[in-house]
């Protein structure tokens, strides 16, 4: 065994080489050939140096220094993967209709979350209006009745369809993946999310059919509820799945068991996230504008059987023949 | 061997890695303090994207004219929403596991086995800050945090990942005994000394530091051990 002080003087011009090069506040591919490959044979030495180390019971510190080279190296070196585009589609067009198929459970438990107070909303409202006021303040009430009292016979500016766009993208794909991420206090924050927007939308709805502009808020609706009501329920989901990962854990931990449903996670919000999005483009400029009723009405037929065709059919596997 | 992994792990803010090459090495984990310090760097950084694009959109605003004032809105809010959901998953992603505020502070995110981040882990863990700024001001992550030994707040543990930092060190000089022992010194040393491994390395990594110490801390450290290391003598010869 040679003495540390030997061993250091053999092996510092290397190490003091690798360290520079991943030093460098730049990402492994902005090098030239050569570099990387002498990187990559530095970073080999220096791994059966740290081993040497190791064994040889050389001083903590000089561990620590190697240590701390071949963890840099080793970032530098086995850098993030690149997002390739058919991953992202696989994705969104395979992996997150065949999760949500997978978690049909908890689909049907978010929309139950979010239908039932919906319904309660409006039929309070609809039954008796004084009920509407005790769930969001007379103003707001009157500000949306105002709202859909003229219809969209006439459009509207584009430039407004486009604010309200990016209104609707920030706002809405928000409100999902808070409702997702809050799911982790075991579920809690999910079901406050899905049952709060629940009886929103039902109250305000009830509301303005009382005005008697119901048609109009509906029609206004029809086009964008497709994406955006799946998406919202999808998201609310994928919380739950998230607590319900924490309460039922198979056996394993907690962290374990959170780890595994990890992925079909992800997928689920990555989807849902996508379908806002659709949502949003949707609701500024196509369901405001000056189109007849009946073209809104048969789109919102078209969209809704594509996006339950998609969840339903798309991403199975094929059958072997 | 040194190295011995039928060993419990020690107490240690050090996660492990096997690399292809099959070296065992430690990551540093990073503390709640130090990924603090960066998230208010990143914070700085999003607010000053969002500050320089509204002067941007509001000065193009008043080029375009009164009725193009919605897309002004509308632009806005899609900065405002990258900024606040997309700005982490596009650095991590691109950067390798580092934001900008991490890239500060030496610090990044990689996964829980030592591999790199995938872009759905960083996804996850950066959706979930909305989880873990619950009720307000990252407590619930905070408190996470403190009770993992890994310092992992929920968003790390539902997408398997650690936050390490990546810090450098110097190799330290050779070994100089200061003042230089006398002959006389040297002659009182017995031909063997009866000190075990452990002891060698304490006192090898003690001459090491000494030098980087103030001497009146190095003097006090040494007292500490002093006693230690005489009576052992002592014993062995008079044994």
């Amino acid at each position: 065994m040679i003495p540390q002080d030997v061993f250091v003087a053999q092996r510092k011009n290397d190490w003091h080489e690798l360290d520079i090069l991943v030093g460098q506040e730049r990402e492994l591919y902005s090098n030239d050939g050569p570099t990387i490959s002498r990187m990559a044979s530095l970073y080999r030495s220096l791994c059966s140096d740290l081993v040497r180390c190791q064994s040889a019971r050389y001083t903590p510190d000089l561990t620590g220094y190697l240590n701390g080279i071949a963890g840099r190296a080793h970032s530098a070196l086995y850098g993030a993967r690149p997002i390739r585009a058919f991953g992202v589609t696989n994705l969104l067009l395979r992996e997150f209709p065949a999760s949500l198929r997978k978690n049909w459970r908890f689909f049907l438990l978010s929309t139950m979350l979010f239908v039932l107070p919906w319904i309660i909303g409006q039929a309070g409202t609809m039954a008796e209006p004084s009920f509407a006021k005790h769930i969001l303040p007379a103003g707001q009430l009157e500000g949306m009745a105002q709202m859909y009292s003229k219809g969209f016979d006439e459009g509207r500016a584009a430039g407004v369809d486009a604010g309200m766009a990016g209104f609707y993208v920030m706002n809405n794909v928000g409100v999902a993946l808070r409702c997702f991420a809050t799911g982790i206090t075991f579920g809690l924050g999910s079901v406050f999310f899905l049952v709060y927007n629940g009886l929103m939308i039902g109250t305000v709805t009830g509301w303005v059919w009382n005005a008697g502009y119901g048609g109009n808020i509906l029609t206004f609706m029809c086009g964008h509820a497709p994406f955006e009501l799946t998406a919202i329920l999808i998201s609310g989901a994928a919380g739950l799945r998230m607590g319900y990962a924490l309460v039922d854990t198979k056996g394993v931990t907690r962290v374990m068991s959170l780890r595994s449903s990890a992925r079909e996670i992800a997928a689920l919000v990555l989807g849902a996230a996508a379908m806002l999005v659709i949502a949003a483009a949707i609701e500024g400029f196509w369901s405001p504008s000056s189109l007849p009723p009946v073209v809104k009405w048969i789109a919102s037929g078209v969209f809704s059987l594509g996006v339950a065709a998609f969840l339903i059919f798309a991403g199975r596997e094929k059958k072997r023949a | 061997m040194r190295v011995s992994h039928n060993q419990p792990a020690p107490i240690d803010t050090s996660a492990e890695v096997e690399t292809p090459e099959h070296v065992r090495f430690q990551h540093q984990v990073a503390g709640p303090a130090r990924r603090a310090l960066a998230y208010l760097i990143d914070l700085f950084i999003r607010a000053m994207i969002v500050g320089l694009f509204g002067i941007i959109v509001a000065i193009a605003g008043f080029a375009a004219g009164i009725e193009m004032r919605g897309v002004s809105t509308g632009i806005m809010a899609v900065i405002y929403f990258g900024v606040e959901w997309c700005y982490y998953v596009l650095f991590e992603t691109l950067w390798s596991g580092r934001s900008p505020g991490k890239k500060v502070l030496h610090l990044r995110v990689i996964t829980d086995t030592g591999r790199p981040l995938h872009y759905l882990d960083s996804m996850l863990r950066n959706v979930l800050r909305a989880g873990d700024l619950l009720p307000n001001l990252y407590a619930l992550g905070l408190v996470i945090m403190g009770r993992d030994p890994k310092f992992r707040r929920l968003g790390d543990m539902v997408a398997g990942t650690i936050v390490v930092v990546e810090e450098r060190f110097d190799v330290s000089e050779r070994l100089h005994v200061h003042p230089i022992p006398s002959p006389f010194e040297m002659a009182a040393l017995p031909q063997r000394v009866p000190i075990s491994g452990e002891e060698m390395d304490a006192l090898e990594l003690f001459l090491r530091r000494a030098p980087k110490l103030h001497p009146a801390r190095a003097s006090e450290l040494a007292d500490i051990v002093a006693p230690i290391f005489r009576q052992t003598r002592r014993r062995s010869i008079s044994g």
